[in-house]
């Protein structure tokens, strides 16, 4: 083989590496679909709890949104290898969905809270769980999600009445539905972008 | 005039290349989705597969899920060197030639 020639074919091989490399760390699996679903559930059990006065619609809608997302997810990750990353950021959503789960109802049935503690104590929750997700993905528009449920967690703690209200549902709307949404575009062209290299 | 690096011959082979490659941004992947990423067949996947498993660079997990066989692959902290090491000699046999 000519010098040129070998020459090609170790570029080649560098070329296969890095192709490679790249394609593992693509393999994770889309989530924007959790994020819709979570926010339908939240203003479910919301709109549900107001309209109808009905005391299981929280347990109810949480519920069926956990045996959703965990049926899905399994559906959805069989045969996908495991990443660090992957592991990292669901170790995050998997522990805020079982704090949230034991400590609302809890705190429900012993009575020792209010709506606007409710509201502050889910929204830092959701804030730090959404912070710790952007920062290891690093990405931005997670991360100004995060700022919006500290921010609605902050106002629920000095403002009164519908105000509060408003804020939490919009807070919802924006960085559960809105957001999960804009996952669910951006891995559909990240997808397309991915068969046209291919 | 230092002395060219050899590349070694067990990651040299191109499928044998890609396999550790593909593993070494994982944690652990399905033969099914080797041989998908791949494109590779069976008896090809697996023949290369058992030579990186016998020179250490991978190793095997065989469990079953829902009453189905399935093999699990993960790179090992040798095949993780074996693979540095062999980037860092591709780099020194092209030298400038990288990039152009």
């Amino acid at each position: 083989m000519t010098k040129s020639g070998e020459e090609q074919e170790l570029k080649e091989r560098l070329r296969l590496i890095e192709s490679m490399i790249a394609e593992g760390r693509r393999s994770h699996e889309r989530w924007g679909w959790v994020y819709v679903l979570w926010g339908v559930a939240n203003c479910t059990a919301i709109i549900w709890t107001a309209l109808a006065h009905f005391p299981y619609a929280w347990p109810i809608t949480m519920i069926t949104a956990a045996v959703l997302t965990a049926v899905l997810a399994v559906r959805k990750t069989a045969h996908r290898p495991s990443t660090t990353l992957g592991r990292a950021v669901s170790s995050i959503w998997i522990t805020l969905g079982v704090s949230m789960m034991l400590l609302f109802p809890a705190l429900g049935i012993s009575g020792r809270i209010d709506e606007y503690i409710q509201i502050s104590v889910a929204s830092a929750m959701l804030g730090m769980a959404y912070a710790a997700s952007a920062i290891l993905l690093r990405w931005k528009a997670q991360f100004a999600c995060a700022l919006i449920w500290w921010g609605s967690s902050v106002f629920a703690c000095f403002g009164k009445g519908t105000p509060v209200a408003v804020v939490y549902l919009s807070a919802i709307f924006f960085c559960m539905i809105v957001f999960g949404v804009y996952g669910m575009i951006s891995d559909w062209r990240a997808r397309k972008q991915e068969a046209v290299h291919a | 005039m230092p002395e060219l690096p050899e590349l070694n011959p067990v990651i040299h082979g191109k499928l044998r290349l890609a396999l550790l490659s593909l593993l070494s941004g994982i944690e652990e992947a399905e033969f099914t989705w080797l041989r998908a990423k791949t494109g590779s067949t069976d008896g090809n996947l697996g023949a290369q597969l058992l030579k990186l498993e016998e020179a250490g660079y991978v190793a095997v997990e065989k469990k079953f899920v829902q009453r189905k066989p399935q093999t699990l692959y993960r790179m090992t902290e040798a095949g993780r060197e074996a693979l540095t090491e062999y980037v860092q000699a591709l780099r020194q046999l092209l030298g400038g030639a990288i990039g152009s």
